[in-house]
């Protein structure tokens, strides 16, 4: 039987200092050095990069933190540091480079340097090589989100093909969102399907130098992937949408009963899904398992480091 | 990797979010528990690791001697039905049972609820997402269940979503065979004004779910099961008061996570927070934890 549950936790230093001593002695800790103030950072934990936001507007609902400076302030709340931004007008807009100038420019304005921007481009449509070209060359952009659920293209098309291949030439980053909303809850007027993910190990066991995430990638969206893609391919996938309790712990051992294999650690990265998620659902995931120091540096931002380059 | 339910690597209070002492306090009682349906009580012991980790105080299990596919339980064997009995009672102060009924079998329904409720250890009854016959909550022939339910003081919880599809499409137009809708709750709820109704899952499409049932002062909404969808708290206690509200983790197929976070996003007092968490779900309990001397 589990003990009292009321016994008392251990309070870290960093607490025990902010709750009870800072009030009283805060001319002393205003002399303290920056080297102080560095330590106890680092005793606290890293910063996060979070891999999956969005900026502006998502086209069904007014979100509370819809305005970059807000998510910039509610995700500096919780030590997210570094965000990687694509921009919900991109799902359901045609010009992708009115929407990606527009997202480069709130990138750069606006979160004083927080927001890295991540343009769209669409493979199924026209001329999308230039939309391309100019996200990287242009918006210096280090990488591409993908729709295509939202854009009508399965991940056999040929242009698809065509932009991996690219995108492995210009060493940009492609991120491919399998959902944005429960399919149950869409909007009438919207029929989207599901993105197969199988012709995925194919094409890139032949493009091994692509980086490649998923994005919201459910288990039952992966279907009988899983093993195939962590073992045959380098891609990655963020934590947004892994359910379960202690569904990330669970997911790394292979027990998390809506995933068909495994996903080592070293492939996962933290995501949000902010702000149409509050970015607290990811965030208590990575507490929610019982998860090693190592385990976390890599989910909160070594992965995302290494996998941007 | 931590071995103990209350070993963090990490301090969570230094991202933002609330320690393990801190859901403690908040006095967490979950209204949707799913920890025996897959696995029965070794399963749901093997849960406990989480239930224990994430600080939730008490669960009320909704699968208590029956299954979406079998709500009555008559294809479970008396010696697994007098087990469960025998482990509620002896966890009486953690884990609470809802046993499921069936509104296309009404009087079966009863006498089940005669079993577990009356002369078992069981607190309320719970409609599952559909069953065998198609029958909403919201037909006449159910109310001799609710009017059992109200003699009993029995928890009345009703899952609730609005699926998107059929043609035209709607919400609602893909909803299986008996599952309801929100607005099924709201008209078991007008004809039984003095019963109080948990319209689970708020709708799954919140903003259409929370509207339905906003008149009826009588129904309460829990809103596990669904994504977390930042501003669906603040949306719902702006319609119908912090007080309407019932808190569901979902577990273990959703994470405490999702379910903790719809609430941590949203602007609340920490008075709007205590009776979402808990305080309400107590209140609405209490009748029946009385009766049968359960802990508060």
């Amino acid at each position: 039987m589990l003990p009292d549950r009321n016994d008392g936790q251990a309070i870290d230093r960093r607490r025990f200092v902010q709750t009870l001593l800072l009030p009283a002695v805060l001319p002393v800790a205003a002399a303290l050095t920056s080297a102080t103030a560095a330590a106890e950072q680092s005793a606290a934990g890293p910063d996060i990069i979070d891999c999956n936001v969005h900026l502006f507007d998502w086209p069904f609902r007014k979100l509370k933190y819809a305005r970059t400076e807000a998510l910039a302030a509610k995700l500096r709340q919780h030590r997210i540091t570094k965000a990687w931004a694509g921009n919900f007008e991109a799902v359901l807009h045609r010009q992708f480079d009115a929407a990606n100038r527009r997202l480069a420019e709130e990138c750069r304005s606006k979160g004083e340097g927080m927001f890295v921007p991540i343009g769209s481009v669409n493979p199924g449509g026209p001329d999308w090589e230039e939309d391309l070209r100019r996200c990287h060359e242009e918006y210096r952009m280090p990488g591409v989100r993908l729709y295509p659920a939202y854009h009508g293209y399965r991940l056999d098309h040929a242009d698809f093909a065509k932009l991996l291949a690219e995108t492995a030439k210009r060493g940009l980053l492609v991120q491919i969102v399998l959902r944005m909303e429960d399919e149950r809850c869409h909007h009438p007027a919207l029929v989207v399907g599901a993105v197969d993910v199988g012709p995925l190990v194919e094409l890139l066991k032949q493009l091994p130098q692509a980086r490649v995430q998923l994005i919201n990638s459910a288990g039952p969206l992966l279907g009988k992937n899983v093993a195939a893609l962590v073992q045959e391919t380098q891609i990655t996938f963020d934590i947004a949408a892994v359910e379960g309790n202690g569904g990330v712990g669970r997911l790394i051992e292979g027990q998390l009963y809506n995933y068909a294999g495994a996903i080592p650690v070293e492939r996962l990265v933290f995501g949000s899904h902010a702000p149409f998620f509050p970015c607290e659902s990811a965030l208590m995931k990575l507490f929610e398992s019982p998860l090693d120091l190592a385990q976390l540096e890599k989910l909160m931002h070594a992965n995302a480091r290494r996998l941007m380059g | 990797m931590p071995s103990s339910p209350r070993e963090f690597s990490l301090n969570p209070a230094a991202y933002g979010l609330p320690t393990r002492d801190d859901l403690v306090k908040l006095r967490i009682w979950d209204m949707h528990y799913h920890g025996f349906l897959s696995g029965g009580i070794p399963a749901h012991e093997e849960n406990l690791f989480y239930v224990e980790r994430m600080g939730i105080e008490r669960m009320l299990s909704l699968d208590i001697g029956g299954s979406p596919e079998d709500p009555l339980g008559t294809t479970i064997s008396p010696e697994k039905k007098r087990e469960m009995r025998e482990y509620l009672q002896k966890h009486a102060d953690r884990v609470s049972g809802l046993i499921p009924v069936d509104p296309g079998q009404p009087v079966e329904s009863c006498r089940k609820m005669e079993e577990w409720i009356a002369h078992g250890p069981c607190i309320g009854i719970k409609y599952y997402g559909g069953n065998p016959m198609g029958v909403p909550c919201s037909d006449p022939n159910n109310d001799v269940i609710i009017r059992l339910a109200a003699e009993m003081k029995a928890l009345i919880y009703i899952h609730t979503w609005l699926q998107v599809g059929g043609n035209p499409r709607r919400p609602g137009g893909k909803n299986q065979p008996g599952e309801a809708t929100p607005l099924d709750v709201a008209q078991l709820a007008a004809r039984f004004p003095n019963v109080n109704f948990v319209c689970g899952h708020s709708g799954g499409n919140w903003e259409l779910g929370v509207r339905y049932v906003r008149p009826m002062k009588n129904v309460y909404i829990e809103f596990s099961g669904s994504d977390p969808h930042s501003g669906q708290i603040d949306f719902t206690v702006a319609e119908v008061g912090a007080e309407r509200l019932i808190w569901g983790g979902h577990g273990p197929h959703r994470s405490y996570s999702t379910e903790l976070a719809k609430v941590l996003d949203a602007d609340l007092t920490h008075e709007q927070r205590l009776a979402i968490f808990g305080g309400n779900l107590r209140r609405l309990a209490e009748p029946i934890f009385r009766e049968k001397g359960y802990k508060l």
